[in-house]
């Protein structure tokens, strides 16, 4: 009697030890949301002009390319892997596009063809980088990165010399139209969440993601073929990059390399700060919209109160560090690399 | 009555590096059975479940299911056999709903155009989960909302799904350990769902250390020991008395666990636990330990033994009580501050958690005890190599020489290369944790003279031994622990050592 006794001790411990646990998880979960709106109240207080249309605008139209390539890596991030190929490969978009849209360097004059070319081509360069992280067993990171300095190269040599200045009149349209007041980039860029939450939430594929990242060995014993869903997350991140990439082009008007310089790292930032676990299985892309609003209003508002650029990057990092700090549990013994 | 038989198990054996996990086991299972399977820690159970599964292939001797032969190479194969098991480890995925998790893999069938059904989806979910007679769960919310009892109704619920025969004849499930961490109520509800199951005329295969659970639930019982089937009993014949004389292992010489060379354990105090407690996993554990004593912890898994360990090297945070070394309290929130307070531990995992196996014996050796062979604040490889060629010829390690990776020494080699750094290091206290795993016979016997060795040396020592006969030749003391507390503590000198079966009896 005494034993059973102590069982029961034991196991109502135990479940109270979970309980604890999940409710814990479940703050932590939220966390993102609460920083957003602490922030947007502080800045809304401290900042001149941050709470206005105007400046609304702003940040809509600053959140556009980061959310896109954000929503690449979110799937990436989910099983465990990263996309480091952004910068090389989104400028390579970027040079490519300007090369074949109406120009000021060649002839060319494809309009949306040479748009959908490069996508394609870019889209097919994530496979590649997939095929070679599954079938070489290659570090994702280790992969991603070297194609991201071929393809900058790549696109150096594409323009020989000076870039090319895109005269095609579509690209000014995109980058100054708006649409009931929210630029057509932002649209674009709202479009892709969409796909990407209805992949995550309505296919199968979704399904795996959250699965390959929280346990993998459970997905093989399942009998799915996990390194061709692998390939196709990496397809997917190059296919955000690539249009990316596009979208810097639009805005820059000009076909240069630098337009996939200091993207990517934000646009990791946002899916980390927005919850989205980096050993995978926990997170997904409503976190990375929310981490993506979170890294452009401490841009923005750092810009509003007149920080200099200097002590603006030292004070992201210090708040993307806190925010991360909030919102990853520290609980679990793990090894963190 | 004959009853139609399902699963037939013919010879098998499982032969790893080093030891015999099973050997020539031949059991059957029938229509609408409930088979208890019962043996202590490393009696081959799991080995056995493992082959069943396809998680291991078999060395010799072969199965049959519905009169066919059975060989599975996977999980997958042996659910189409109608063959599931739920595994102690829970495996389903927290962040996916419960009927994501429920239909796993087979999302085609809710697809249309490639998108998935969530809607059908969940209704279906439900209905499974009625066969279990679980309800009140929302089969569109994530797992990790839910406790862990109803997690693993959600598995066993899905085990049962996943492993319906597509001509529909009858399953087999295998549960390994379920009760575990169940509350007594919940263990009733699980019983019940198991009656139901059978009664259908699927099959269950329940291992479980609780002997009053499988004497209440199981038709038959089959009793191992040492990788054997020593036993079969039908319900009526068993009782807890019978099981535990038959599960109790082989006793060994006093010569083979060098009991001439026991030390009487000294008055003086070295560690002193006070009331120790891991929430959810230990209360109250507090003993005392003295220069030259070797405490032997036994319990079967669950019973909070390792969690004792872990606290104890620093490696979790007790929840509650104290430990004080020398008198003083001392709090290590990591292991190298255990260390620093003067307690070492050899951990379980020798591949995993002891060895830097592609460093060299002399490397391994050191790692523990810089200090020692520094020079002007370097490491003095010099002294370093001196400090290994000594323990290697004291040691009678097995290797062309101390430059020698320690991933291509055998099991007992390696554990010595593990021992050397415990000697080499000062520390009064050592954590031996399963010290002898995967290690052969000869072997063995150098480590326990190794053990008598550091107890001369007024060490105390904690063991976890491999099997509770070594637990029993090696201390001089034995803490039996049961459901997290501490149930018995037996004096162990060397001339009146306690009976295996006294010492099961406050395990189970």
């Amino acid at each position: 009697m005494n034993t059973q006794n102590g069982k029961s001790q034991i196991a109502l411990e135990f479940s109270q030890e979970m309980e604890r646990i999940n409710r814990k998880t479940r703050l932590i979960n939220t966390m993102p949301l609460i920083i957003l709106f602490v922030l947007v109240f502080i800045m809304s207080v401290v900042a001149e002009g941050f709470f206005s249309l105007y400046n609304f605008q702003t940040i809509l139209s600053q959140l556009s390319i980061m959310l896109v390539m954000s929503m690449g890596l979110t799937f990436v991030i989910l099983i465990g892997s990263i996309d480091l190929s952004g910068e090389g490969l989104g400028g390579f978009a970027g040079a490519v596009t300007s090369l074949l849209v109406l120009n000021g360097k060649n002839t060319n004059n494809f309009g949306i063809w040479g748009i959908l070319f490069v996508i394609v081509a870019v889209t097919l360069i994530g496979i590649l980088s997939g095929v070679i992280h599954v079938k070489g067993k290659m570090p994702s990171f280790m992969v991603t990165y070297s194609i991201s300095s071929i393809m900058a190269g790549f696109a150096v040599l594409s323009y020989k010399g000076q870039p090319a200045m895109i005269k095609y009149p579509f690209f000014t349209q995109l980058s100054q139209g708006t649409f009931i007041g929210i630029p057509i980039l932002t649209w674009i860029s709202i479009i892709v969440f969409c796909i990407a939450y209805i992949l995550q939430t309505r296919t199968k594929f979704g399904t795996y993601l959250f699965a390959i990242g929280d346990n993998e060995n459970i997905v093989r014993n399942t009998g799915i073929n996990i390194d061709l869903v692998k390939v196709k997350v990496f397809a997917w991140s190059a296919f955000c990059i690539g249009l990316a990439g596009v979208m810097g082009a639009v805005r820059i008007g000009r076909g240069v390399v630098d337009i996939g310089v200091g993207i990517v790292f934000p646009a990791i930032t946002a899916v980390v700060v927005g919850g989205t676990s980096l050993s995978g299985g926990k997170g997904g892309v409503v976190n990375s919209l929310i981490g993506a609003l979170i890294v452009t209003i401490i841009n923005n508002g750092l810009i509003l109160l007149g920080v200099s650029t200097y002590i603006q990057a030292a004070v992201q990092g210090i708040i993307i560090i806190a925010a991360v700090a909030l919102s990853v549990e520290h609980d679990r013994k793990g090894i963190c690399k | 009555m004959q009853k139609e038989n399902i699963l037939t198990i013919n010879g098998l054996t499982k032969q790893y590096p080093g030891t015999l996990a099973l050997s020539d086991v031949s059991i059957n299972i029938n229509k609408g059975e409930i088979i208890g399977l019962v043996g202590e820690n490393g009696a081959g159970k799991s080995t056995l479940l493992k082959l069943i599964m396809g998680l291991e292939q078999p060395t010799k001797g072969d199965m049959q299911i519905y009169g066919k032969k059975y060989n599975p190479k996977t999980p997958l194969e042996a659910n189409k056999n109608g063959i599931g098991m739920v595994f102690q480890e829970q495996s389903l995925i927290q962040n996916l709903s419960v009927s994501e998790n429920i239909f796993f893999g087979r999302e085609d069938s809710y697809s249309k155009f490639g998108f998935v059904n969530k809607n059908k989806m969940n209704k279906d979910a439900e209905e499974v989960l009625s066969q279990v007679n679980v309800s009140g769960i929302k089969t569109s919310k994530k797992v990790f909302n839910y406790d862990f009892a109803t997690r693993q109704m959600i598995e066993i619920a899905k085990v049962f799904y996943v492993s319906q025969r597509e001509d529909e004849k009858n399953s087999i499930i295998l549960l390994d350990e379920p009760t575990s961490v169940l509350s007594e109520d919940e263990v009733k509800l699980l019983f019940k769902n198991i009656k139901k199951f059978v009664a259908k005329g699927d099959s269950v295969i329940f291992v479980s250390h609780r002997l009053d659970e499988v004497l209440e639930i199981s038709d038959r019982i089959y009793v191992f020991k040492d990788g054997q089937n020593v036993c079969e009993l039908n319900k009526e014949n068993a009782n807890e008395n019978i099981l535990y004389e038959k599960m109790v292992g082989k006793t060994a010489s006093g010569e083979y666990y060098k009991l001439n060379r026991q030390v009487t354990p000294s008055k003086k105090e070295l560690m002193k636990i006070e009331k120790l407690g891991l929430k959810g996993y230990f209360n109250d554990i507090s003993f005392s330990l003295h220069e030259g004593e070797v405490i032997g912890i036994c319990g079967v898994i669950g019973s909070g033994k390792e969690e004792l360990c872990e606290v104890i090297c620093g490696d979790k945070i007790p929840t509650s009580g104290t430990i004080k070394i020398h008198g003083e309290e001392k709090v290590s929130k990591e292991p190298y501050q255990s260390l620093r307070n003067g307690i070492l531990s050899i951990p379980k995992e020798r591949r995993e958690e002891a060895i830097i196996p592609d460093n060299t014996i002399s490397e391994n050796i050191s790692m523990s005890n810089y200090s020692k062979i520094k020079l002007n604040g370097f490491i003095s490889k010099k002294k370093e190599d001196e400090q290994a060629q000594t323990f290697m010829e004291e040691l009678n390690i097995k290797a062309p020489s101390i430059f020698q990776k320690v991933s291509n020494l055998s099991g007992g080699n390696a554990q010595k290369v593990v021992f050397a750094r415990i000697l080499a290091s000062d520390a009064p206290i050592l954590l031996l944790n399963h010290p002898t795993r995967g290690v052969d016979i000869g072997a063995k016997e150098e480590i326990y003279s190794l053990i008598r060795d550091l107890s001369e040396q007024n060490k105390g020592i904690i063991v976890i031994g491999d099997t509770l006969d070594e637990s029993i030749g090696l201390s001089s003391k034995i803490l039996v622990m049961k459901d997290g507390t501490l149930t018995h503590e037996f004096d162990a000198p060397s001339d009146n050592k306690p009976e295996q079966l006294d010492i099961v009896k406050y395990m189970m």
